[in-house]
């Protein structure tokens, strides 16, 4: 790994981190020693709350919530059951994971703020619970006499013992969630987060991310409670107060969204930050809130993340190698033996989808064939893209049936129905503009391939099949048009789909590219791939199409080869002419 | 009232002051009494009362000793008062600390101070503080355990009532107070006919109101914070509820009462250790003088409470006491004649044994002295 | 009887609390950004009516009123040019903290500036209560219902019937939009913020009178501002008012039924199955999303 160490920020931060320790072990005092060890228990709790919302990229509130319940445990289980650290820390991470896959079922589901609403109300009751509960949880008086930190007979003091004790564990911690963060599953937590819709039809089942990266938070919080039980020796309410949420969720930011280093920068800087105002008596948290405004003024993405793009632009580093392409193997399927042209790919029997008071589908019933491409037209509002959506699952279906290869998958969820076989691409190109091309290809693979680098090569070769090669380090916001397209098609592609349903694909591309376009798809269908276009292009589409498929009002008001479409009296009534 | 003088003003004129009686000051040994306290946060307003008395206490011993201290706010949460005490300690050799009324905070600072060796000099009434074998803690304001037994047998022995509603506050300074005014109670064979906490968060106190009456109380026990007592005998008065109301500490503190009207105060007592605003000494009414133009503000009974204790060390000092075992020593075997009260351990810290009830009459702000309760008994 | 006191009261209550959350509602559509600080606004708003009524003494709240909602808007112009538009093309977690900081200053400073205990503000028109059927209410109650309504819909009119209104919706749907189309986007933004913290200073004096201010309040009403604005649907500017509506008749009527911690664990309990219901909040999005 010696070449990982000396990327990107990395020389900077573990100079930086040879410094905290040097001041840690020959520099510090006990005072100093104390702040560095709360520091280290916000660095824990921030290291998993980056999971959630770093990562994944949800708001969660109840980061502080999980928190408190780990020192509650441990201050409970401490004071009275006498048992030591190695029982109480971990049943103190285990409650809190416990409530989160209790609490995430219906909680997870939600958008937004709306997702940050429920943690927070839930972090509430949980509040009312521990100050009204007298009996178990002390009241607002809390509990005192919590022991200090004993493993297994050996007493952890406190000042430098406690300090490593907490910074060995943050070590620890930072470790875990560099291997569960990064390979397939880092891989797959940009797509989620900037493009969650897209990443579902990549066969990415991001409910089952989102639960995992809130469990994984929810553990972490309830360590880093324990520990904070451990060296305050007291537990109180004040441990599930919104302060503590606010204190965790600014060093998340202030540190790097996402950013593990970030947590641990972010911690070290914000507990030190009002120690060195204090002297000031009850003015010197108008400092603190001055530093805090100058500091995220100054670096909007975070510390860790400004310094990279600072160092990016000072010094720009070359990319990466590419990963050598290498073809994968063709797409196992359940029946290998399927004939070439009896049964279709893909079925849909009589879809209907009602929005409001508008039938936006209505009975529609199409079949994709192997190596065949469906046009299907219809003027706007017709149901072309709702059919797309009706078939990749982003939206139920009222009536009607979907079989790929003669199963029935009608009711499965959208990352199923992708890795069924069936892929798609967007109207608007929904790539994350902040992954690069490769990163955004690969992220179609992870789904399929076992492990990150082998997803990387087969990525690789599709796009070199997509003769983009030479944008592989470029990130997909700064990409013009036409590539985008490309991009998104090779990303289609590299499903190795049965299926491929692609929305508007020629708009905004110039006359050439939209030539290089038809013969790429025309070459997937040549592959065996079945194909849908929906298209307003019709000098673009009808050469290409076998059949095409057109509707009006949700309904099918036409279907047939191309020539005599463009004869349709109904066609040329309700669209052409 | 007092000249009205912004806070910073007074700030920067303190600042100078200390300065100065830092100048004129004996060349003796320098003591060093930090000041742990909340000034900010949603304690701030006791905390600074707290501040204030060691502020003056140090400076009133001026003549005597050569004091260094520094005020470092704690905060509300445990931790930030064991990081305080943390940086006190290392940055000297404290002879004692004014530490803390928040109950929790004093729970997380005992071990520490047990472990440095440093007596805390407290006005906590709240939390078992003194009941955990600690030789290190001094409480120079009555516990709950006095306060509440007086509080309890005023409302009973002096007014007669025997169905009293409790309305206290969720937070520890409630919970505990509550837990102790049943024991009280119960005691005085008295059963509260309505008992509820009100989050300090809650603005309306018509609900709570309501539900105590509908209990037909004959007397109305209150144990909330300064702005929610203020906030419920307003709502009380306004209600023409009709039955007198004993509140707990916080109503003595002159900040609550400048919310009110005296017409609404009329009827009301409460609970405390001392209302230096009373006067009743010349001494007090020199304390009082003296703090209101130091803080151009009204002094209370924590802040008495937090002088005298203060002033107890600084004695101890002057007359020798050179470590804080010695101080820990003179604290916990002799007494003291306070401008509160006369002060000396029960052998666990509690110095303060007596409590006061303080009525207003309805025509002024301050309020007069009613019932005095000499070495309560605890429980 | 005593439900329909406790009717007004809340009404009274929640009437000020739906400017704290209009506030904020205002700056979200605007900028999609959430602003942390509109609670300590409104605590800034309480003790600026309570510093001007040392300035001119006996001076009734409505005298007072237009004083603080000017002199707020000029803090909420600074709001703006020091943690939003240095901000307004990073990350939008920037906001969060930038606005936490401001919140952390306005605390702290009216601390150090006014001191630590709690204030009263002047009523609107005066103290006191009168009967209508046997009902006791409070004038200042009355003064708060009016003065709030006054102002939401003096706000809703500024939005739907003004030149300045349409283009400050204009900016807040599509800012690039509305530049290109000549609106001065900067100035808006740094416009709605004023109006924000105007509201917030109405809310402050309106809140301050019967219920007081401490330095520490701001933080009690962020939170309940959030909770309105977020359960009515997120940028809904009626669904802020129902929300903050609701908030209220839980503190002041449900409680009156239940204990208070029963009353606020039912508030919380009542939102999640809200949201279990209509996962879009009560009035549905209203806000165009950041992507």
């Amino acid at each position: 790994m010696p070449e990982a160490l000396t990327r990107g920020l990395n020389p900077l931060l573990i100079l930086a981190a040879l410094a905290l320790a040097a001041y840690a072990l020959f520099g510090a005092g006990p005072y100093g020693l104390r702040v560095l060890t709360v520091a280290g228990v916000y660095a824990i709790a921030v290291i998993g709350y980056q999971a959630i919302f770093g990562q994944a990229g949800a708001l969660s509130l109840a980061q502080g919530t999980f928190f408190g319940i780990g020192a509650y445990v441990t201050g409970i289980l401490g004071s009275t059951s006498g048992f030591g650290f190695a029982v109480t820390f971990p049943l103190s991470i285990l409650a809190p994971t416990l409530l989160a896959l209790l609490i995430a079922v219906p909680v997870l589901r939600l958008e937004s703020h709306y997702f940050a609403l429920a943690t927070l109300g839930i972090g509430q009751v949980v509040l009312l619970a521990a100050v009204e509960w007298q009996s178990l949880t002390g009241g607002a008086n809390g509990i005192a006499g919590v022991p200090g930190i004993d493993l297994f007979g050996w007493r952890v003091g406190r000042g430098l013992p406690l300090a490593l004790f907490v910074w060995t564990l943050v070590a620890l911690g930072a470790l875990l969630a560099w291997l569960l963060g990064h390979g397939r599953r880092g891989a797959a937590f940009p797509i989620m987060r900037e493009t969650p819709v897209a990443a579902r039809t990549l066969g990415i089942d991001i409910d089952r991310l989102r639960l995992e990266a809130f469990a994984v938070s929810a553990a972490y919080g309830g360590a880093a409670g324990a520990l904070t039980a451990h060296t305050q020796r007291v537990v109180s309410p004040e441990v599930l107060e919104f302060p503590v949420m606010v204190t965790i969720l600014t060093v998340a930011v202030i540190g790097g969204q996402g950013r593990i280093a970030g947590a641990v920068v972010g911690a070290v800087l914000l507990i030190h930050l009002p120690e060195w105002f204090r002297g000031l008596e009850n003015g010197y948290l108008i400092l603190y809130g001055a530093a805090l405004l100058a500091t995220i003024v100054a670096a909007p993405w975070g510390i860790v993340g400004s310094l990279e793009r600072l160092r990016a632009r000072l010094i720009p580093e070359r990319p990466p190698a590419a990963p050598a392409a290498s073809a994968p193997p063709a797409r196992p399927t359940s029946k290998p033996s399927l004939p070439a042209s009896s049964a279709p790919v893909l079925y849909v029997d009589g879809f209907g989808k009602r929005f409001g008071g508008v039938q936006a589908v209505s009975d529609v019933s199409l079949r994709l064939d192997r190596g065949r491409i469906l046009g299907v037209i219809g003027p706007n509002g017709s149901g072309k893209t709702t059919l797309i959506n009706l078939i990749t699952g982003l939206e139920k279906a009222d009536a009607g049936k979907l079989y790929v290869s003669d199963a029935d998958i009608t009711g499965e969820p959208p990352h199923r129905r992708a890795l069924a076989g069936i892929a798609r691409s967007f109207q608007t190109a929904a790539l994350p503009s902040d992954s690069t091309v490769l990163e955004a290809v690969t992220a179609a693979r992870i789904a399929i391939d076992s492990d990150i680098a082998t997803a990387r090569s087969h990525a690789m070769h599709f796009i070199v099949q997509a003769g983009i090669a030479d944008l592989v380090h470029t990130r997909c916001g700064a990409l013009p048009p036409g590539p985008r397209r490309a991009v998104e098609l090779a990303r289609a592609l590299a499903r190795q789909p049965l299926a491929m349903l692609l929305d508007e694909p020629a708009a905004g591309l110039t006359e050439d590219e939209q030539a290089s376009l038809a013969r790429r798809l025309r070459a997937a269908a040549d592959d065996g791939i079945a194909i849908m276009i929906v298209e307003h292009n019709m000098p673009f589409l009808l050469p290409l199409a076998d059949r095409i498929l057109c509707l009006d009002e949700g309904r099918a008001i036409a279907e047939g080869t191309p020539g005599s479409i463009r004869r349709d009296p109904a066609v040329i009534a309700a669209y052409l002419g | 009232m007092p000249p009205r003088m912004p806070p910073w003003k007074k700030t920067l004129l303190t600042a100078a002051l200390a300065a100065a009686v830092a100048h004129a000051a004996p060349a003796s040994a320098e003591v060093d009494i930090p000041v742990l306290v909340p000034v900010t946060g949603f304690l701030a307003l006791e905390g600074t009362s707290q501040r204030n008395g060691a502020v003056l206490a140090i400076r009133h011993a001026a003549d005597r000793l050569r004091v260094r201290s520094e005020v470092i706010d704690t905060g509300t949460s445990p931790e930030g008062a064991v990081t305080a005490l943390e940086r006190a300690s290392g940055r000297g050799k404290p002879l004692a600390v004014a530490a803390s009324m928040l109950g929790t905070q004093m729970l997380a600072m005992l071990p520490l101070a047990e472990e440095y060796g440093i007596p805390l000099v407290t006005v906590s009434g709240t939390a078992s503080i003194t009941e955990r074998g600690n030789p290190w803690v001094f409480r120079f304001f009555p516990g709950d355990e006095v306060t509440k037994t007086a509080h309890a047998r005023y409302v009973v022995e002096e007014l007669g009532r025997r169905r009293p509603a409790v309305i206290y506050q969720t937070t520890a300074y409630g919970q505990s107070g509550q837990a102790h005014l049943r024991d009280a109670f119960a005691k005085l064979g008295v059963d509260p006919v309505f008992e509820e906490g009100v989050d300090p968060g809650i603005r309306d106190m018509l609900p709570v109101l309501t539900k105590a009456m509908a209990a037909s109380p004959d007397v109305l026990v209150l144990h909330l914070h300064s702005g929610p007592t203020a906030l419920f005998v307003r709502q009380a008065a306004a209600s023409a509820a009709g039955i007198p109301i004993v509140a707990g500490s916080a109503m003595h503190q002159p900040s609550t009462a400048a919310l009110l009207e005296p017409a609404e105060l009329k009827g009301v007592c409460a609970e405390t250790s001392a209302s230096p605003v009373s006067g009743g000494s010349p001494e007090i009414e020199k304390f009082t003088a003296d703090y209101r133009s130091s803080f151009n503000t009204d002094p209370d009974a924590f802040a008495l409470g937090q002088y005298d204790g203060i002033a107890m060390v600084l004695d101890a000092a002057a007359k020798g006491a050179a470590t804080p075992e010695d101080i820990r020593d003179v604290l916990s075997q002799t007494t003291y004649k306070g401008l509160a009260m006369t002060y000396r351990s029960d052998g666990k810290g509690n110095m303060a044994r007596s409590a006061t009830i303080v009525c207003y009459d309805g025509a002024s702000r301050i309020p007069a002295v009613a019932k005095r309760y000499e070495a309560v008994a605890g429980q | 009887m005593i439900l329909a006191q406790l009717m007004v009261n809340g009404i009274a209550l929640g009437a000020a609390y739906a400017l704290v959350a209009l506030g904020f509602v205002l700056v979200l559509n605007a900028t999609g950004a959430v602003n942390f600080a509109q609670g300590d606004l409104v605590m800034a708003g309480g003790f600026l009516a309570v510093a001007l009524a040392g300035f001119i003494p006996d001076a009734p709240g409505f005298v007072l009123l237009p004083l603080v909602m000017a002199l707020m808007a000029l803090l909420g112009i600074a709001v703006s040019a020091t943690a939003y538009l240095p901000l307004r093309n990073r990350p939008p977690v920037g906001v969060f903290i930038s606005t936490i900081a401001v919140g952390i200053i306005l605390q702290n400073g009216a601390t150090v500036l006014f001191g630590p205990e709690p204030k009263a503000a002047a009523p609107l028109f005066g103290g006191g209560a009168f009967t209508i059927a046997g009902l006791q209410v409070p004038t200042q109650s009355i003064a708060v219902i009016a003065t709030a309504a006054l102002l939401i819909a003096g706000q809703y009119w500024l939005f739907t019937h003004t030149q300045l209104g349409r283009r400050l919706r204009a900016t807040a749907q599509d800012p690039g939009m509305a530049r290109a189309c000549g609106i001065p986007v900067t100035s808006m933004i740094a416009l709605t913020f004023a109006l924000g913290a105007a509201l917030a200073g109405a809310a402050g004096l309106l809140l301050s009178n019967q219920f007081f201010v401490t330095p520490s309040a701001g933080s009690g009403l962020i939170l309940k501002a959030y909770i309105a604005v977020t359960i009515g649907g997120w940028g809904s500017l009626p669904g802020a008012v129902i929300g903050a509506l609701l908030i209220a008749a839980f503190e002041v009527v449900v409680s009156y039924t239940l204990s208070y911690t029963a009353a606020t664990a039912a508030l919380y309990l009542a939102l999640l199955a809200i949201l279990a219901v209509r996962p879009q909040g009560l009035f549905g999005e209203a806000s165009r999303r950041r992507a």
